[in-house]
């Protein structure tokens, strides 16, 4: 996954330009012709439909809002910025979803690692259907997935139910509209991003240094902590950073399982857009979320390269 | 018996149950789902009274749904068609030519992957109204405009998925075509085409799932009565969770399951996911 479908940054193959010695002149004009009229298109509909409204976005952050009116005053201000970070309520939702974001993260790294690794190294003739089964819940929507969970935590649901007839508990426990329930579900939703990206590395991992580790007399943990998850780590990072991103940005999890009360910046944001129509404030938001994310994201890769280093 | 062949052993059953407490924790909400839409009881509490498949039924009863269902459907095609049309010619290029800014322009094209989707739904929303206020016609909340906004959404997944595709084609077999007269367009289609059909086959199954499923960028995009099968479920569960929604689901999952056992039969998804 880490080089085709869903990893972090993808490393695009050299071109493989047939012939080698340069051609005449007349040819490699015709050859940019063709370059972009096959290009163009494609680029121009991505920079028109993501660049130019984000551009846009931007601009409308650094505008004001006129709360009485419920209208937005053409500025330019970082006023919008100041609010965010000197009101409780929304630097409690980014602590809240950051929080979320690493526990998340962290639980898919130790639930998805074995996995991985079975669906790695087995030599089933069931492995496609291994995967189907790993990455069909992707498709089904977050909504779907969460119902799944709704129908687990409620009163009167599977898990309160069976705790209390074995005996366990006296009175259900409250799960939904918690952070765990959140937690609980953006893990599910996450885990086989996690999978994917691990599965595709440790794939590539030579079967024999894992054995030449166990013929020398390491035990497993051993070979793990020496051998698997050093020649794993790409994947770990690639599996972390894509993990990582998703939570910070869920959406349909935290607003179904969390409930009106639980805050995370991507419900904030919609709130803001179209419950309060507070457009510059809500783009601002935006863009903070996208800024934390990715200097996160980018510290911990140096991070993790720098042990890596060691 | 050897004690390191039992301590092996005892390893081996640890890692597989470790991985299948993975698996069953990735299934465990559609296992649920499933379940409660054989339910008898309208109120999903354990244990069932007993089963029943009325609630298939009356999916047909909430023309929400059929209505959402359908919108999703056409916008994913549309979506699709338009994307191959506009990425497969760019990912040819990206592999096959070398030019100034390649990097950056591949890396744009499968930008849209990376932006979070509330983040590109907000964006996408004050475009559409700059652009209604500056030309004068109506763009937010149409069909074409979030037809529009889900190309953006389809294109990485078919760049991606065509140019890792490429990149496995010798070039070696063109070049034998061209030698024998083929002009570049009978060499692409000849030859080119068929080498790289499995990765346009995922390219066009992610890039329309991607768009069927697609929820937080198409909240902001769609127009009153006219909504998507996403955001139905989602409204709807933001009230109530019944074995009707979950028939719904269950139907869903059953649609893409039958698409993704088709592909696979193309293409193994173990390789290009």
């Amino acid at each position: 996954m880490s080089d085709t479908a869903l990893g972090p940054a993808p490393s695009l193959p050299p071109p493989s330009d047939g012939g080698g010695a340069r051609r005449a002149e007349g040819v490699g004009r015709s050859k940019a012709l063709t370059a972009t009229t096959l290009l163009a298109p494609a680029t121009i509909f991505v920079a028109a439909g993501l660049l130019a409204p984000l551009a846009i976005l931007f601009r409308y952050s650094l505008n004001e809002f006129v709360a009485r009116t419920k209208t937005m005053v053409e500025a330019l201000t970082i006023q919008n910025y100041i609010t965010f970070f000197t009101d409780p309520y929304y630097t409690a939702a980014l602590g809240t979803t950051i929080r979320v974001a690493v526990t998340v993260t962290v639980a898919c790294l130790i639930v998805g690692f074995p996995l991985a690794y079975v669906v790695a190294r087995t030599q089933s003739r069931f492995k496609h259907l291994l995967i189907i089964a790993i990455v069909l819940p992707l498709f089904v929507g977050n909504s779907v997935r969460a119902a799944g969970w709704m129908v687990v935590f409620g009163n009167k649901g599977f898990f309160n139910t069976t705790m209390m007839s074995l005996g366990l508990i006296d009175r259900p426990i409250e799960i939904m509209f918690t952070e765990k329930a959140v937690i609980i579900g953006i893990i599910a939703v996450n885990l086989p991003f996690m999978v994917l990206s691990l599965q595709s590395v440790i794939e590539s991992i030579d079967r024999a240094v894992e054995e030449a580790a166990f013929s020398l007399g390491a035990p497993p943990l051993t070979m793990f902590r020496r051998v698997l998850w050093p020649l794993a780590l790409p994947g770990v990072l690639a599996g972390t950073i894509l993990t990582f991103i998703l939570a910070m940005n869920a959406y349909a999890t935290p607003f179904l399982l969390g409930g009106p009360l639980f805050k995370m910046m991507a419900p904030v944001i919609y709130n803001e857009f179209t419950q309060k129509t507070n457009w510059p404030f809500g783009a601002a938001i935006a863009f903070i979320l996208m800024a934390v994310t990715l200097s996160l994201t980018l510290a911990a890769n140096v991070l993790l390269h720098r042990r890596a280093a060691r | 018996m050897n004690v390191a062949i039992i301590k092996r052993r005892a390893g081996r059953w640890a890692l597989n149950g470790a991985a299948a407490v993975g698996l069953l924790y990735i299934l465990t909400p559609l296992i649920f789902v499933t379940w409660l839409a054989f339910f008898y009881q309208e109120i999903p509490s354990f244990p069932p009274e007993g089963y029943s498949l009325r609630w298939f039924a009356a999916i047909l009863d909430q023309p929400k749904f059929v209505n959402g269902f359908s919108l999703s459907f056409q916008v994913g095609v549309i979506a699709t068609l338009i994307g191959l049309a506009l990425a497969v010619p760019a990912a040819l290029c990206i592999t096959r030519f070398q030019f100034t800014f390649r990097a950056p322009l591949a890396s744009l094209l499968l930008m849209p992957l990376i932006v979070p989707g509330v983040v590109l739904g907000t964006a996408m929303y004050v475009f559409h109204v700059t652009l209604e206020n500056g030309l004068d016609v109506d763009v937010l909340g149409t069909f074409y405009a979030l037809v529009a906004g889900h190309v953006v959404i389809v294109i990485p997944w078919i760049v991606r998925l065509v140019t890792a595709s490429l990149s496995g084609v010798d070039r070696t077999t063109e070049e034998a075509a061209q030698n024998l007269g083929a002009n570049a367009w009978v060499t692409f289609w000849r030859i080119t085409l068929p080498a790289i059909r499995p990765g346009i086959v995922a390219g066009a199954l992610f890039g329309f799932v991607t768009s069927f499923g697609n929820l937080e960028m198409s909240l902001f995009l769609v127009g009153p009565g006219r909504t998507t099968l996403p955001i139905v479920i989602l409204q709807y569960l933001e009230w109530k969770i019944d074995p009707t929604i979950a028939a719904v689901s269950v139907v869903q999952i059953l649609l893409i399951c039958i698409a993704m056992l088709i592909t696979d039969r193309y293409v193994r998804l173990a390789r290009v996911v």
